[in-house]
């Protein structure tokens, strides 16, 4: 075998090595549409027990949006809350509701409320796959406030994360 | 054995009217959607039919779509992101069923007759083009408007299709054909 060609394989090899992980990442990192989705039916069926008609908002794990719905009679605000709700709960990796409990003024965390486009307002829920954030999912608009918002964002983010479980476990 | 018999026929009758009557039920419903919004609203359920009519169009080529549904005031109502396409995009459709939905017609009509050398049928200028200018249009093809007795209850805008502008607008169309029959 030619020296040429030896080295033509290493490169061929590193370049199989270089690539590799990066697909891998690119597979974890990107929230389907199938799975937004799925939340967003987990919702509605939260809602239809309840008698609402919220908004709501499914990004991904760099914040960009993947999903938007605004109920039949949503209020102006609804829509736009949703999303900074899914927002908070993306960028500081837990639910709004304890996000908004934690920066309470006189908290150490208090200056935390400054950061835009954070919103302390319960209804944002974070799609955990065992520890890892890999978007959220923000309501607006349910009737039971705060805590029936956040109610129905976990439904949400439950399905998105049993969707993705189910895709790791086939792989 | 007689008694079994006539048993079976009102089992089967009543079958028959228990479905049919479902059937109607469903129809009613489908019938009274859009009728439970006030002002001529597109509703959640008919933006998702429209969403999933402009998928499916797609899907004959393998395109992933972005697709974006507005309400009759423009607003959002629904917008789902293809797997893969850029972050810019939502906002690209958005705009597209925006632009359709105001100026009730499809963007690539309104892109012809905002034109900076557009003429009417006598060839006189139309001088149109600031209405590109706009907050919120965009001149690109693919955005058709949701049309009820004249008037546009909303509007869809597809982004992202194989066939670029003009196929977008073929798979909008289709989202919008998808609940035309429950506009009456």
């Amino acid at each position: 075998m030619s020296h040429r060609s030896l080295m033509l394989k290493a490169a061929a090899a590193a370049a199989v090595l270089m690539i590799a992980p990066q697909a891998a990442q690119a597979q974890s990192s990107g929230l389907t549409s199938e799975q937004a989705l799925a939340a967003m039916r987990a919702v509605q069926a939260y809602a239809k027990n309840d008698g609402s008609d919220p908004s709501l908002a499914v990004i991904d794990r760099d914040g960009n949006t993947v999903l938007l719905l605004q109920g039949n009679n949503a209020a102006p605000h609804n829509l736009g809350l949703a999303q900074r709700k899914a927002f908070t709960a993306n960028q500081f990796k837990m639910r709004s509701i304890d996000w908004r409990d934690r920066t309470k003024p006189g908290q150490p965390q208090a200056s935390e409320r400054e950061t835009p486009n954070a919103i302390p307002l319960g209804g944002g829920v974070p799609i955990m796959v065992g520890n890892e954030v890999i978007g959220a999912v923000g309501v607006s608009g349910t009737k039971g406030g705060q805590e029936g918002d956040t109610a129905g964002a976990q439904a949400g983010a439950d399905a998105a994360a049993a969707l993705v479980k189910r895709l790791q476990a086939q792989n | 054995m007689q008694k079994l018999m006539a048993g079976l026929v009102v089992g089967v009758i009543s079958i028959f009217a228990v479905s049919a009557g479902f059937a109607l039920m469903q129809q009613m419903t489908r019938q009274f959607t859009l009728q439970s919004l006030s002002g001529n609203d597109i509703s959640v359920e008919q933006a998702l039919l429209v969403a999933q009519g402009a998928i499916d169009a797609c899907k004959k080529d393998n395109s992933v779509i972005t697709v974006a549904v507005v309400d009759h005031v423009g607003g959002v109502r629904f917008i789902v992101r293809g797997d893969g396409a850029s972050p810019e995009m939502v906002d690209n459709a958005r705009r597209k069923a925006y632009t359709a939905r105001t100026f009730r017609q499809p963007t690539s009509t309104w892109m012809e007759h905002t034109a900076i050398d557009a003429v009417d049928e006598k060839g006189k200028p139309i001088d149109l083009n600031g209405q590109q200018m706009l907050e919120n249009t965009i001149a690109q093809k693919g955005g058709i408007p949701i049309i009820w007795h004249n008037d546009a209850i909303g509007g869809v805008g597809v982004t992202g299709s194989k066939g670029g502008g003009e196929a977008d607008e073929a798979c909008a169309k289709a989202g919008a054909d998808a609940i035309s029959d429950q506009l009456f």
